[in-house]
């Protein structure tokens, strides 16, 4: 192969790569709003019975796995966000070993975050790094929500 | 270039990881965390020198099929994809603190830099060092076991997640141990 075909090759790849890198930014920590009824009970998510670990008015869910880039920071901005809005609270649940968890929802990257209403039904969810706005779009969802919508 | 988005309004002068105690992700006590820019800068120099393996490879005599056992070994291509096998293994048993990449950050690229908002776990970055190591690894021996477009299309791979992670600071290999994990193949040994 000549010089100037491989080098078209090699262009040809960084033009894949930065198209798949723009998409991956693009769609990234985005909140999709969800509209149909999925419950999460604790004992889903690997915590025991009586541990009352869901907050009193939303929850925000977040999957975190070692060899994770981006899951100190989403758990230092979900705490600071939990911790800003009283009845709302944060669970960190690490899927690393727990291999169950990671397949009953569906996950794909880590961090994904779900954002539950008070019912603990799932209001949002979030795949990756979460970006503050979507986050707060998110949760205004789970508090606002109106339960004469569904029923349980 | 992409070392430089980092926020420099931040007060932020903590040298100590910013979770809290009985976080299993931080870094872990008697580690330090590193400068997330570093592994990132060692990434830009990765893809460079991959992109030029790529077109080494496509130019050189690994694109054909029955060639001599010296033609391969003594292949430019050949042997800069050796070395660069060399630094993954460096990087992922050496530990990523001890990146000669990361040696050259903190000597020429650190000092003008602000100082970083965060600090980041060495683990994960370790384990992308690991799997770039596997993936060029595999393009060595399909390049002495003589296999057309082998070595070629094991760097364009490596190449894929270097540049990933150089230009947009997107780790493939922390991403494909999440896929892993979900497919039980990692992560059930410790309950």
């Amino acid at each position: 192969m000549d010089a100037l075909t491989a080098s078209l090759v090699l262009g040809g790849l960084v033009v894949l790569c930065s198209g798949a890198g723009l998409l991956i930014r693009a769609r990234e920590g985005r909140a999709k709003i969800l509209t149909n009824t999925v419950r999460v009970t604790p004992e889903q998510l690997g915590l025991r019975r009586g541990d009352l670990p869901f907050g009193s008015s939303a929850t925000l869910v977040q999957f975190s796995s070692e060899y994770c880039t981006k899951c100190p920071a989403t758990r230092t901005l979900l705490a600071a966000t939990a911790q800003a809005h009283p009845g709302v609270r944060h669970i960190d649940i690490d899927v690393t070993h727990q291999t169950g968890i990671a397949q009953r929802f569906n996950l794909k990257q880590t961090p994904t975050t779900l954002v539950l209403d008070e019912a603990g039904m799932i209001a949002a969810r979030i795949g990756g790094a979460p970006r503050p706005d979507a986050l707060t779009r998110a949760l205004d969802t789970a508090l606002r929500r109106d339960h004469g919508n569904y029923t349980i | 270039m992409a070392t430089t988005p980092s926020k420099k309004t931040s007060t932020s002068t903590s040298k100590a990881p910013s979770g809290k105690s009985g976080n299993p992700l931080a870094a872990k006590p008697g580690t330090t965390g590193i400068d997330p820019r570093g592994p990132r800068f060692g990434a830009v120099i990765t893809f460079i020198l991959l992109g030029i393996d790529v077109i080494l490879g496509l130019t050189g005599p690994s694109v054909q099929s029955g060639t001599s056992w010296a033609v391969r070994i003594t292949d430019p291509a050949f042997i800069l994809l050796l070395v660069i096998t060399l630094i993954f293994a460096w990087g992922s048993f050496a530990g990523i603190s001890r990146h000669p990449y990361g040696l050259l950050f903190r000597v020429l690229i650190r000092p003008r830099l602000s100082a970083p908002t965060e600090l980041e776990d060495p683990i994960p970055p370790t384990f992308a060092q690991l799997i770039g190591f596997v993936v060029t690894s595999v393009g060595i021996v399909l390049a002495l076991l003589g296999v057309p477009y082998g070595l070629v299309v094991a760097a364009a791979f490596a190449f894929i997640a270097a540049f990933l992670n150089g230009v947009f600071g997107y780790c493939l290999g922390c991403q494909i141990y999440v896929l892993l994990v979900r497919a039980g193949i990692l992560g059930r040994a410790r309950a």
